[in-house]
């Protein structure tokens, strides 16, 4: 009679497992070594899509496709090897962990070769030189290193940027996740200047009027290079291409299409040094179909990842609740591990080091849906035993002397009870759920917090995107709890 | 199997040198007995002589720390006994009712057939009626257990456990959450179902009922069986020191 119990639990795991692999189960194989046969070859080029005009997302025009000018000489080479090009985005930090954990077959994304990087992967020859430009107000007008001393400077964190200020003497080195940061940070007044490349500082300067940038002269190798894993096969063959395109002057034209393009912003006179937002939300008309595509993206994210997280959750307040010592042991340490550790920590760690360990080509969005169900399993949990316990212990007294079987009780008497206690609970979790989701972005799902942050991006603008998706979020949650506070009422009437 | 030949086919519940400790307190300290068919035992003693512990014994809700039950001849306290099966046929009903709250009252009733005995919805559903028929309850069939009584949800506890047609029915303290003027209802119930002939184990404090309905009473004290006699020489005559002032106490 011990084991009966066990064997429904059992069964329980083997059933979420079960619809598990139904609902996101399949694998997608997209790299070139994998699929050796067959006429269309494919390699997959990862990249950060938020720095025009190397790469961006021209989401009113061209949807969800990457372009820019590393993406077109991409398509170049792959073509002349006789590939297909599949590019895959996600977070500039995230690009050399992904060459290594094999999630793509080279990286480009403007992408310097610094020592410290060199010994993580390797670099094609330098296929374009970019210079380093300091931005700031007109009133303040930087123009060279030596006037940046003391002065707090933004950079993008991990970018060559960063690395050639490190030697610039006496600068306060402000280390920011986008140079869309930059722009911002500087706009507030927490920077006194910023460093971007000649390259894409234009349609900055164009979109936020009243700065002013200066070329500086290169104090080290600034050229961009592509990245390739430790060994790769595809160096030398890049290698060959890279040099054919300099020499036939296909990369200078390339480099005048993307560089020299009309910046796409509806330029508003702003007062530089003015307070209060100028807020323009024309700027993202034309991109509303592709931020509001991610709330789908979201939505979908949230709701699966609730959906296992309750299973799952339900599982493990059952093996908190048991008679076996062992499931005790389990359920406790794994709540106390996921608990206990950052959330994004688990995110990256699940969605890099998978394919490492195990094999499996796990997508961004089942390694989100994993870490999120695992996490929220964990919190879940808790809450359920609670509920669980709180569930008069008469009740379970009933069904024993009814003859009723432990799943049954479980099913149809104890978790109905336990539930309609803690909807409130669960609707709290939900929420943090939906609002949790946003880190996904990190791994290079396109939710809505990410899509905004690309038409950022690509419209130079900070404000506009975050606050239309904040309002959408609002909404969500608070349609999420409108009809949980329906289902509170509808169960209360019912009883 | 421990089936005695002649004396099983009477014998409903033999209890065999049963202990019961909770820790270091010791509840039960070696109670043998046995109940026949179509008997009603009325068991009653101080409160903490253990015997509620003693009831819920017969049908494991509480494991026994030794001893031997066995019920119809079978030995439940054998680890490899069907507990579950045996449970069928041995029903409770509790001080506290214990009713499903979010089932509807006739849910309530038909729900242990439907899903333990594999009956068919319609029939017990049908059976569930008249069994809430019998205990004046059918016009509440539709009603949330939130909406009735204490009388009304004990009687309808009564049908829940009736609708597993059991042999055997334990009842621990059936009367005891009752406001007075609850009691005389469920009472009546049970005084009903006693004539049916089914064998029966309350444990009350309501004198005069246990008097009227049962066969035998077993005196329980500090977790000994203290007396064991019928009703009349019981009140009239008890053997015991501790059951004559608990009498006087009560009556």
């Amino acid at each position: 009679m011990v084991t009966k119990p066990f064997r429904f639990l059992l069964f329980l795991v083997v059933i979420v497992g079960l619809i598990w692999g139904m609902v996101i189960g399949h694998p997608t194989r997209i790299f070139a070594q994998d699929n050796p046969s067959g006429t269309t070859k494919t390699l997959v080029m990862a990249t950060s899509p938020d720095y025009p005009p190397y790469e961006f997302k021209d989401t009113a025009t061209s949807g969800e496709k990457i372009v820019g000018f590393d993406v077109e000489i991409a398509e170049y080479i792959t073509n002349k090897l006789g590939y297909n090009l599949t590019v895959i985005g996600m977070d500039f930090n995230g690009l050399i962990p992904a060459l290594r954990a094999k999630r793509a077959d080279f990286v480009m994304a403007g992408m310097t070769p610094t020592p410290e990087r060199q010994k993580n992967v390797e670099f094609s020859d330098i296929y374009f030189e970019a210079k380093n430009t300091i931005v700031s107000f007109q009133d303040q007008n930087y123009q060279t290193i030596e006037q940046l001393k003391g002065k707090k400077v933004g950079v993008q964190l991990g970018s060559i940027q960063q690395e050639a200020v490190k030697n610039w003497p006496d600068v306060i080195v402000v280390p920011l996740n986008k140079t869309s940061d930059i722009i911002q940070e500087l706009k507030s007044k927490r920077l006194d200047a910023g460093v971007l490349e000649n390259t894409i500082v234009k349609g900055y300067i164009a979109g936020n009027p009243g700065l002013i940038y200066h070329e500086v002269p290169n104090t080290e190798a600034a050229g961009s290079a592509i990245a390739f894993p430790k060994g790769s096969p595809w160096v030398q063959p890049f290698n060959q291409v890279i040099q054919e395109m300099k020499a036939s002057g296909k990369i200078e034209q390339l480099a005048q299409k993307w560089f020299d393009r009309p910046v796409v912003t509806t330029e508003t006179p702003e007062v530089p040094h003015g307070t209060g937002l100028k807020l323009d939300f024309n700027k993202i008309y034309s991109n509303l179909p592709y931020i509001l595509a991610g709330i789908f993206i979201t939505l979908q994210f949230s709701l699966v990842s609730a959906f296992f997280g309750f299973l799952w959750g339900t599982i493990l307040a059952l093996f908190k609740i048991s008679t076996l010592k062992l499931l005790n042991i389990f359920s406790q340490g794994y709540t106390s591990i996921f608990r206990g550790t950052p959330l994004l920590v688990q995110l990256t760690l699940i969605y890099f080091a998978t394919p490492q360990l195990t094999g499996y080509d796990i997508t961004a969005f089942q390694a989100g849906i994993l870490t999120f169900s695992l996490n929220s399993g964990a919190y879940i949990s808790e809450t359920i035993r609670a509920g669980i316990q709180a569930v008069d212990k008469g009740q379970k007294e009933a069904c024993e002397a009814l003859g009723i079987q432990y799943q049954l009780m479980m099913l149809d008497i104890i978790l109905p009870q336990a539930l309609r206690n803690i909807l409130p609970a669960l609707v709290n979790e939900s929420i943090n759920l939906l609002k949790d989701s946003t880190l996904v972005s990190v791994i290079g799902v396109e939710d809505l917090l990410r899509r905004a942050q690309i038409v950022g991006a690509e419209k130079y603008i900070y404000f506009e995107p975050l606050i239309f998706v904040a309002v959408i979020y609002y909404l969500m949650i608070m349609t999420l709890t409108w009809g949980a506070n329906q289902l509170e009422y509808q169960l209360k009437r019912s009883s | 199997m421990n089936i005695n030949s002649n004396e099983a086919v009477n014998t409903a519940v033999k209890v065999d040198r049963l202990y019961k400790s909770f820790g270091d307190l010791k509840v039960l300290r070696g109670i043998s007995t046995e109940i026949q068919k179509g008997q009603v035992v009325s068991i009653i003693g101080p409160s903490g002589c253990g015997k509620s512990t003693f009831l819920r014994c017969l049908n494991l809700l509480e494991t026994p720390t030794s001893g031997h039950i066995f019920i119809d001849g079978i030995e439940i306290t054998d680890p490899k006994s069907e507990i579950l099966k045996i449970r069928q046929r041995v029903g409770m009903v509790f001080q506290h009712f214990n009713l499903f709250p979010h089932l509807t009252v006739l849910q309530n009733v038909s729900y242990a057939p439907i899903k333990v005995k594999k009956m068919g919805e319609t029939a017990a559903k049908a059976f569930g009626m008249e069994l809430l028929q019998k205990v004046g309850m059918a016009d509440k069939a539709e009603v949330y257990p939130s909406r009735l009584s204490g009388g009304q949800k004990q009687r309808v506890a009564i049908a829940r456990t009736m609708a597993m047609q059991p042999d055997i029915l334990l009842m621990d303290e059936p009367t005891s959450a009752l406001d007075p003027e609850m009691v005389k209802e469920v009472l009546d119930v049970i005084k009903g179902l006693a004539e049916t002939g089914i064998t029966m184990a309350i444990v009350t404090h309501e004198m005069g009922f246990a008097k009227e309905v049962s066969n035998r009473i077993l005196f329980l004290d500090s977790g000994l069986l203290a007396e064991d006699s019928p009703p009349e020489e019981f009140f009239k005559n008890p053997q015991s020191e501790r059951a004559k002032q608990f009498l006087e106490k009560m009556l």
